[in-house]
């Protein structure tokens, strides 16, 4: 019998499920998200896909999830009631933050709340000094009454995290052991080990987003396994983490603060399975979707990853320089650089008289003028269809009927008129800027980290990235696209391709030249040894566990880091120095001289569960029959040439642009002069001259 | 011009200016440089003037034409290919001694199109003072190493006279070659990205949008003037002295005239430049005046010299606002703020619905230095501010950067593992925000340990005698305050000064409060009762400022309104005051 595992994307508006059979066979469906009850969404739409499939709840091998409702929690406000205990004279270290904003000079900016208010957090009498040393010891009774304070306020979840406690965890294991005898089913984040590292606010930020969300995340999962249970599915459910790893559900319940960013990371990982698998040491993912475009890298087959995020942040351009919006993360997160460009990006003219798209979007209602849903501003959609790059009379495979005439009409009134050109040349001015937007969340990821993108393959997908594609590559200087199949669900697809993937890390601050090295190699041993007894308790015992090493490092009195990894073996302190000094010409263009000192910051260790065989088949045959193509259209490209529409199976040997890839998920344009062609994997190759 | 091609020139070039800036803070070594976003990058234009900058510090909006124009002046007839200028002189181009610039011209086949700037605030030029910043100076010479429009490399060749002559006259030279480093990487970056686009635009083109991205936002702001009201507008404020003469306040005085699309900022009447060192560069004066008037503006102007085109700003050469030598300058940033400040007053005549109450005044930088036991220099700087004025719509922030900075904190856990410094408080203060239907933002205390034999404490703090202003019924904010050994001697310190401190010595700083919008009798009792609950507000205070008598975590709706009619008796206010430097009724109430 052919054994399924599912991919299930829950997003905003919809909930993406794809079924990939042992055979290579795949199922999709989308369906509408319940935001009263995401579980519940899934559970409905695995039940259609049976009753369309006639598959049953046992065929299901494993589920792999990706969910967004613990950002949602965070963005609306919904987490738990919360209480923080702090050291005596830092009660306000959660809300202070680090002071700066994101907006330059905006009078009507306005701090994210706390998530935890004044009169929840409460002080104890304590101080453990910067070298871990006590210096005024917790007394009990002290912490007692903070701890009876916040019980009789009826918290619902509690974090603790007291200054320097990652060099001395005493304090913290103290009010630990008071929490769990008076409240034992509390839950209960401490700072030591949520996040044994240096910097108090984004410690303490990281811990309380943990205690914030741990109910709700608990909740939501056991609602989504009885749901499960209840229609017969009784595979394992893994959760994707912010990182791009898997994680069980048990452990995502304890540190839900690993799946914050579980949606998009999804794709991420499918772009790097495949390109692994085709050989592409350096790719940049790029999707993008009706609201916002993600980027992200892929060198030597690795995702590059951030050691700290904002969740709810919102979207800002040149958002790496204007920090402050939303609430800080340190935890390790694929390093998604994000723009507010998308399908429904608005198309407006400012006062100085210049065109503009975006950050403002259409939505989901009333969305693009040409959905005929009551949008009155034309939107990136509008112009892509005006320019036949998508199919003028219906999208999803003729599910979304549009409505032509009323885009042309508006866009001729509020662009055209004022602008004083051609229909044409409008439009496609709107989708030129749209991707030199765009292109700054490319640069982001990859030449502000000092790489050039005309080194990388651009691996596109979600509804609108294949439509973009090749005139972003095209002006990046960067030759090669790569479409996957399902190209927009494939942020549910790529979840099929994760590894169960751990990471820890610890503050380990000294120079590098005074390190000792055999306790360098003793810190690590005792990380790995929490990431395989983690690996090991979810079925990746001994051979079937791999774990891998990193350092962050800088030269010292410097204050930002870089992450350098290290080979398997003896610790030999020379060569991560020299792999810090060539990571750091690599990046900024310069290294300092040999004599400068380097300083150790941090270690972390990943470790990765290992599975036999390919994860997915080479080969993947979707169920859904490929409809008859339309006829040719026109298209513009900076003159009007009729374009051939076509199947993606059309690809299978080699074809010129200009054409256009109708699918029921995405849309792909190949300009002039490029080639298309299908891999063996089933994805659309595109060349550029 | 094609309008969709320029719209996509436009984004290049700042998305280079940005890059740039990544550069610098990635890169850096200095603290007060990364936190504080203390450094600015950009375009200027084969003649110098400002195309594009990178998105950092507003404190910088006037400093690269500055400096560009007097390079200019040197060096007219003598830019050549592979020529790096650095300077740093207050009195030819400069804003302060700390404040480095690197140039870099940027040419295409031996024609020159434009130039790669940067600056930044290093840690330590030399002086008197670690840190180079005291704001006890008398004069220029006092505050460290004046580097006059010089060359750091000419024609690719370093200048090791130069280099030299700075190592030796810097405290932590690795520090500042470190940074130095970060400002040519980032001319490097400039230089390359830029190569790029002369060869996808020609060099023609590319000129010519460089003027026309300098003509649109000249547009952009000029079409936001037009929709505020023609009219002429002033506002007074004082800084309590200058350190040196204690005492004597010194006037900020600015009058804004707007007709149609132009603004004239008008310092006249500000006071004479004093002997401390908080005299402003014009350059700073302008950064000032661009960042008031650009928040009432619309969001995403881009910062050239089209902006400044339609803004024009004056201040008398000799004032606090445009010193001449040899004018101290070292600690001009509190002056800065206060112009700042003294803008959103002037705005808020203006504009009385959108622009907000004073803050807490800027920062107060306070900075420990001296040498260990094996003679090493240590320098700890540390600028800090976070109380924003109430605004006619809401509150003010609570530990929120001044706008005129955007400067992060420093870790306390990362300050005590690299400094003889430990911290014993960060946390807010109650009962110092100004009172206001909405109040000012809450200030902080920081309370610093010294754990060294000895060193030199330096302390610029303000708003003592002069306090945060409130508006339109508002009341002021409380006043900052310096305390040595809060938990002994508890001796009080003045706003400004210099000390000898030993080990073990605390030094507690608190910032003034912010300044309230609105009269505090129409707050709503559930804010009230809700700063009551988060211990900002005491229930005394409560019932003294807002008239709402809170009786166990309740409001007492009936003693409220009665409470609330006889200070509304009290103070017999024939109109709301616009503008409030001290309470409307005397503190009598007000616990120590």
């Amino acid at each position: 019998m052919t054994s399924y595992r599912v991919g299930v994307d829950v997003g905003g508006t919809f909930t993406d499920i794809v079924l990939l059979g042992s055979d290579g066979t795949i199922h999709s469906k989308k369906i509408s998200s319940s935001a009263e009850n995401y579980a519940q969404a899934i559970v409905e739409g695995l039940a259609e896909v049976f009753r369309e499939t006639g598959l049953r709840g046992d065929a299901i091998e494993e589920i792999r999830h990706g969910t967004t409702v613990a950002s949602n929690a965070i963005l609306e406000h919904k987490g738990a009631r919360t209480g923080l205990i702090t050291t005596r004279g830092f009660r306000d270290v959660l809300e202070i933050r680090t002071l700066r904003m994101p907006r330059m000079y905006d009078l009507t900016w306005t701090k994210p709340a706390p998530l935890v208010e004044r009169y929840l957090r409460q002080v104890v009498d304590e101080r453990v000094n910067a070298a871990g040393v006590v210096e005024r010891a917790l007394d009990p009774r002290d912490a007692e009454r903070a701890v009876d304070a916040l019980l009789a306020e009826r918290i619902e979840s509690i974090a603790v995290c007291l200054l320097h406690s990652f060099t001395n965890p005493a304090h913290e294991v103290l009010l630990k052991d008071i929490i769990r005898r008076k409240a034992p089913a509390l839950p209960c984040s401490i700072s030591c080990e949520v996040l044994p590292e240096i910097k108090e606010y984004e410690r303490t930020s990281t811990t309380v987003v943990n205690a914030y969300v741990t109910p709700i995340v608990a909740r939501y999962l056991r609602a989504l396994r009885k749901g499960l249970d209840d229609a017969g599915v009784r595979a394992r459910l893994l959760l994707m983490q912010s990182n791009g790893g898997l994680t069980t559900d048990a452990a995502a319940a304890e540190r839900p603060i690993h799946i914050i960013e579980s949606g998009p990371a999804g794709g991420v990982v499918g772009a790097q399975a495949l390109a692994r698998a085709r050989r592409m040491p350096r790719i940049i993912s790029f999707d993008m979707g009706g609201t916002t475009a993600k980027a992200a890298m892929v060198e030597d087959g690795e995702v590059a990853r951030a050691h700290e995020y904002s969740v709810g942040a919102g979207i800002m351009i040149g958002s790496r320089l204007l920090t402050g919006a939303g609430y800080t993360l340190k935890v390790p997160a694929i390093d998604l650089a994000e723009v507010g460009a998308g399908g429904g990006s608005l198309v407006w003219i400012d006062a100085a008289g210049a065109l503009q798209v975006g950050p403002e979007s259409a939505g989901a209602a009333p969305g693009p003028v040409c959905y005929d849903k009551g949008g009155e501003t034309p939107t990136l959609t509008d112009a892509n269809l005006l320019l036949g790059y998508i199919n003028p009379a219906h999208l999803v495979g003729g599910a979304l009927k549009l409505n032509a005439a009323k885009a042309r009409d508006v866009f001729t009134k509020k662009i055209v008129k004022p602008l004083g050109m051609s229909m044409e040349r409008a439009a496609h001015g709107a989708h030129l800027i749209a991707a030199s937007n765009m292109i700054r969340a490319i640069k982001a990821v990859s030449s502000e980290r000092g790489r050039d993108p005309r080194e990388f393959a651009l691996f596109a997908f979600g509804g609108n990235g294949p439509v973009f594609a090749c005139g972003m590559a095209q002006a990046l200087g960067m030759k090669r696209i790569v479409v996957p199949p399902s190209a927009g669900l494939f942020s549910s697809f790529g979840l099929l391709y994760a590894g169960v993937e751990h990471h820890y890390a610890r503050t380990f601050r000294r120079l590098l030249r005074k390190a000792d090295s055999h306790e360098l190699e003793r810190a690590w041993d005792e990380l790995s040894q929490k990431a395989l007894e983690q690996l090991a308790s979810e079925g990746f015992a001994e051979k079937k566990a791999r774990v891998r090493r990193s350092a962050t490092l800088h030269y010292q009195g410097q204050t930002y880091e870089l992450s350098v990894p290290l080979p398997d073996g003896p610790i030999d302190l020379a060569y991560l120095e020299e792999a810090f000094g060539r990571e750091h010409e690599k990046t900024y263009g310069h290294r300092a001289g040999a004599d400068e000192p380097v300083e150790l910051v941090s270690i972390q260790i990943v470790g990765q569960g290992l599975r036999e065989g390919a994860s997915v088949p080479a080969r993947v045959r979707p169920s859904r029959a490929e409809p008859a193509p339309p006829p040719p259209r026109p298209a513009y490209f900076g003159s009007w040439i009729e374009t051939p529409v076509m199947r993606r199976s059309d690809l299978a040997r080699p074809r010129s642009g200009p054409l256009i890839v109708e699918e029921y998920d995405a849309t792909c344009v190949v300009p002039p002069g490029a080639k298309a062609e299908l891999d063996g994997g089933g994805n659309i190759l595109i060349d550029l001259p | 011009m094609d309008p969709i091609e320029f719209e996509l020139f436009k984004n290049a070039i700042f998305s280079i200016a940005d890059e740039m800036a990544l550069t610098v803070f990635r890169t850096t070594y200095s603290g007060v440089l990364k936190d504080n976003m203390d450094y600015s990058t950009g375009f200027a234009d084969a003649e110098g003037k400002l195309v594009a900058q990178g998105l950092t510090l507003p404190g910088h909006l006037g400093s690269v034409p500055t400096a560009m124009a007097s390079i200019m002046r040197h060096y007219q007839d003598d830019i050549r290919p592979g020529d790096v200028f650095i300077m740093n002189d207050p009195f030819d181009g400069g804003m302060h001694l700390p404040d480095i610039f690197v140039f870099k011209p940027l040419y295409h086949e031996g024609e020159r199109l434009a130039f790669a700037c940067t600056v930044c605030h290093h840690t330590d030029v030399g002086g008197r003072v670690a840190g180079s910043n005291a704001s006890d100076s008398t004069e220029i010479y006092a505050e460290g190493l004046r580097i006059a429009p010089l060359k750091m490399y000419e024609a690719g060749v370093l200048n090791k006279t130069l280099m030299t002559f700075i190592e030796k006259n810097v405290r932590l030279p690795v520090k500042v070659f470190g940074d130095l480093r970060a400002q040519l990487a980032a001319c490097h970056i400039a230089e390359k990205q830029f190569a790029e686009l002369v060869a996808k635009y020609g060099a023609g083109q590319t000129t010519l949008y460089m003027r026309e991205t300098i003509d649109y936002a000249e547009r952009l702001t000029r079409a936001a003037l037009e929709k505020l009201p023609d009219g002429e507008w002033s506002f007074e404020d004082w800084i309590d002295d200058d350190g040196v003469d204690y005492g004597k306040p010194i006037r900020l005085f600015v009058t804004l005239r707007k007709r149609g699309g132009h603004m004239v900022v008008d310092w006249t009447g500000t006071h004479p430049q004093v002997k401390g060192a908080i005299n402003n560069t014009l350059s700073f004066t302008k950064a000032a005046s661009y960042t008031g008037v650009r928040s009432v503006l619309p969001q995403g102007i881009p910062n050239n010299e089209g902006v400044f085109r339609a803004i024009e700003v004056i201040c008398p050469p000799g004032t606090v606002g445009n010193g001449v030598l040899p004018a101290a300058c070292a600690a001009r940033g509190l002056t800065g703020f206060r112009m700042t400040d003294c803008m959103f007053g002037a705005l808020a005549m203006m504009l009385p619905e959108r622009v907000k109450a004073a803050g807490d005044g800027g920062n107060t930088g306070v900075s420990i230095g001296g040498y260990d036991a094996e003679r090493k220099p240590f320098i700890y700087v540390d600028f800090t501010c976070g109380a924003w004025g109430a605004r006619p719509w809401a509150d003010g922030l609570d530990g929120n950067s001044h706008m005129f900075a955007n400067m992060a904190s420093h870790s306390v856990e990362v300050t005590e593992t690299e400094q003889p410094m430990q911290f014993l408080a960060y946390e807010f203060v109650p009962d110092k925000a100004g009172a206001g239907k909405y109040r000012g933002g809450v200030p902080f205390r920081r309370d610093y340990r010294f754990l060294e034999e000895e060193g030199v404490l330096q302390v610029r703090s303000d708003r003592r005698t002069h306090r945060p202003f409130g508006l339109y019924g508002g009341s002021p904010g409380g006043p900052s305050e310096n305390y040595l050994n809060p938990d002994g001697e508890n001796r009080a310190l003045p706003s400004k000064f210099t000390m000898t401190i030993k080990k073990g010595d605390v030094f507690r700083h608190v910032l003034a409060g912010a300044g309230g919008w609105g009269d505090p009798l129409e707050r709503d009792p559930a804010a009230v009762l809700k700063d009551v609950r988060n211990e900002l507000l005491s229930v005394r205070q409560a019932e003294a400022d807002y008239g709402v008598v809170v009786i166990e975590n309740q409001a007492d709706m009936k003693a409220t309104a009665k409470r609330r009619a006889e200070i509304r008796a009290a103070r017999g206010w024939r109109e709301v005051p616009a503008v409030q430097r001290e309470d409307p009724l005397p503190k009598t109430r007000k616990a120590a």
